[in-house]
């Protein structure tokens, strides 16, 4: 059975996009800015050059293949997976309007739901989430967290 | 000195228990949220610590700073979430122990680690503070790029199963590690036009990113964080598995005791922190053992180092801040900005003028350690049942509180988008073994490594055998070069 080694090459994929960004911002610095890191850098893209040389020995003698599925695997649980991250990415961009309270009890709810929580504890553990959250962050530590409704109302 | 009066300063902070007590649940609860550092808590209670006596201040301050180094381990041990950058090397070991059905052992060797390791050092500090003042004084920027290798060296010893993957990780790490401005002209570097990142990338979202939100994503494969036999085995927990863990505690006293003095000589150098010394003590524990491959596995071995060592940071983060007025860190600044409204003036006259003060700080925290055995031991056995809520419930509390945790340190809310992002490089590195711990090296020690490095190479104009220049530095680098070769040399007479 071919190894499946497309997944290998994505942190070294994003590692030596990152390295090349690197080079290009500093490429006019004083040598005090950039020599730690060309040293750095430099090491970093020879590695990566040799991991890809190692991969592609692999495939040339057929020993494995560029598949992902590494990065999927198991499948049942893909959709939980990118559900938490939408729901995360979803928490963040509408905290604006939100608030911390309210939005920190809807991403809760609906991270429990695609989790399969059912019952219950789709509104008992978001509001005590979400209760606990307000409290230290707003009332004892009164951080500079976005206000909501909620805050807007108890203030 | 006299006995009377040591006698005397112990007698006067055990009477401070109603102080020591609530800041050591404070401090603990503070310890275990990633994201809540002591200096913050520090910072947002100065008008309190401000009103009250000078001794009554400095034992909350320290009482609270001691309990936060030694929670940070319980996450650390029982989701692979580190409560703090010092905590990180304690999921090495201490997670894996978790999933074999040991976390209350683990739990108690943390807290044994912690408590004996910041005990005997805070007493070794009394003892030696006229020298261990000086300590700091001896390694300039030459010495403390070797101290930074040896950390970094952790990268090399992590490498065991696929080096190439590890080395690949580390020096990824290290390279984000170099983003923000830099040391001399304050120039921005690779920070993808976000102003936030200019001062660098923050620790905390990097933490909570690369090991709770990772950690939160491969955890929902299975029904609970533990295996059958696992669960079976904390479904039973008994007293007695506490009592195991103060076993293996007492078996391993030397342990405790060497581990915390690294941390105790870190801690003393301003600018090394807990973080650097848990590494160290790690790599150096790893080093020195018969079985340096059951590392990583889930051994006492693995958790007493990184803790004690830890631990042995506080009162050595202290020593430059009374004996020279140079803070060894955030917290220790604020901590004497406390002293120096109260009138202090730091630095060795304190001792002459002070003593009171000066030593009471130290048997302030002595006295915090052994409050904080008794307060927190007995919670070992109902912390360690955590592992058994099921990941449907925890994964989401996880995610989505240490994402609003990330906020905390700098009150970004780039910092909670930062996590995120954090969370998806530290799940593919999980699923593809490019170690996260080589990652979160890096970024803790490259801006570090850097910073010293430039300071070296600009005193020398950039002739690199200035690295080579000074006797204690040229010590240090023997001692590195040991620690490379020695295992090397072991596995190879273990193989013929």
């Amino acid at each position: 059975m071919k190894r499946s080694r497309g997944a290998d090459l994505v942190i070294p994929a994003l590692a030596l996009g990152f390295a090349i960004y690197f080079f290009v911002s500093i490429a006019d610095l004083a040598w005090e800015a950039k020599a730690n890191g060309v040293v750095i850098g430099g090491v970093l893209v020879l590695l990566i050059a040799i991991q890809a040389a190692r991969i592609a020995l692999e495939l040339g003698r057929g020993k494995s293949d560029l598949s992902l599925a590494e990065l999927w695997e198991p499948r049942d649980v893909l959709g939980k997976r990118a559900g938490m991250v939408a729901i995360t990415v979803l928490f963040i961009a509408t905290l604006h309007w939100t608030g911390l309270t309210l939005g920190l009890l809807f991403a809760m709810a609906a991270a429990l739901w695609v989790m399969g929580a059912r019952g219950k504890v789709l509104v008992l553990l978001p509001l005590v989430v979400a209760g606990a959250a307000y409290l230290l962050f707003v009332v004892l530590l009164k951080t500079d967290i976005p206000h909501g409704p909620f805050e807007r109302l108890f203030s | 000195m006299s006995w009377d009066f040591l006698l005397g300063q112990f007698a006067a902070q055990f009477g401070l228990w109603w102080v020591i007590l609530p800041a050591i649940l404070l401090g603990i609860v503070v310890g275990i949220l990633p994201g809540f550092s002591p200096q913050n808590t520090l910072i947002m209670l100065l008008p309190l610590t401000l009103a009250v006596p000078v001794e009554q201040a400095m034992a909350f301050m320290i009482s609270l700073y001691c309990a936060n180094h030694l929670a940070g381990g319980i996450p650390a041990i029982l989701v692979k979430i580190p409560g703090s950058g010092g905590a990180a090397a304690t999921t090495l070991d201490g997670y894996p122990m978790t999933q074999k059905g040991q976390a209350q052992q683990a739990l108690v060797l943390c807290f044994t680690a912690s408590v004996f390791g910041g005990l005997i050092t805070t007493l070794a500090t009394i003892a030696l503070l006229p020298w261990l003042s000086q300590i700091g004084l001896h390694l300039r920027s030459v010495e403390m790029v070797v101290v930074m290798l040896f950390g970094l060296t952790l990268i090399a010893v992590i490498a065991a199963k696929d080096t190439l993957k590890a080395l690949i990780a580390g020096f990824f790490g290290l390279l984000i590690g170099v983003i923000g401005t830099d040391h001399i002209y304050n120039t921005p570097r690779a920070t993808f036009g976000f102003l936030e990142l200019y001062d660098g990338v923050p620790l905390v979202p990097a933490l909570i990113g690369l090991f709770a939100i990772s950690e939160a994503l491969v955890m929902i494969e299975e029904k609970m964080i533990v295996g059958q036999s696992g669960r079976e085995r904390a479904l039973e927990a008994r007293w007695s598995d506490t009592v195991e863990g103060l076993r293996l505690s007492v078996q391993k006293w030397w342990h405790i005791v060497w581990t915390s003095f690294v941390g105790l000589f870190i801690g003393v150098v301003p600018g090394a922190g807990a973080s650097i010394a848990a590494f160290v003590a790690y790599q150096q524990s790893r080093l020195w053992s018969k079985n340096p491959e059951r590392y990583g596995t889930g051994i006492p071995e693995g958790v007493i180092a990184p803790e004690a060592a830890n631990n042995g940071v506080t009162s050595g983060t202290l020593v430059p801040t009374l004996a020279l007025g140079v803070p060894g860190g955030t917290t220790a600044a604020v901590m004497m900005i406390v002293l120096q409204y109260h009138g202090m003036v730091m630095g060795p006259r304190l001792f002459a003028t002070n003593p009171e003060v000066a030593y009471g700080v130290f048997i302030s925290m002595a006295v915090a350690y052994v409050f904080m055995i008794f307060t927190i031991l007995p919670l070992a056995r109902y912390m360690s049942r955590v592992v058994l809520i099921e990941t449907t419930y925890l994964a989401p509390v996880i995610i989505l509180v240490t994402i609003v945790a990330a906020f905390g340190e700098r009150q970004y809310l780039f910092d909670m988008s930062l996590a995120l992002v954090f969370g998806v490089i530290g799940y593919i590195a999980h699923k593809t073994n490019y170690h996260v711990t080589g990652i979160l090296i890096g970024i803790l020690l490259g801006p570090l490594f850097e910073q010293y490095l430039v300071r070296a190479l600009r005193i020398s104009q950039g002739d690199l055998t200035v690295l080579f220049s000074s006797t204690l530095g040229n010590i240090l680098w023997a001692f590195l070069v040991l620690s490379l070769v020695l295992p090397a040399v072991k596995g190879y007479r273990r193989r013929t």
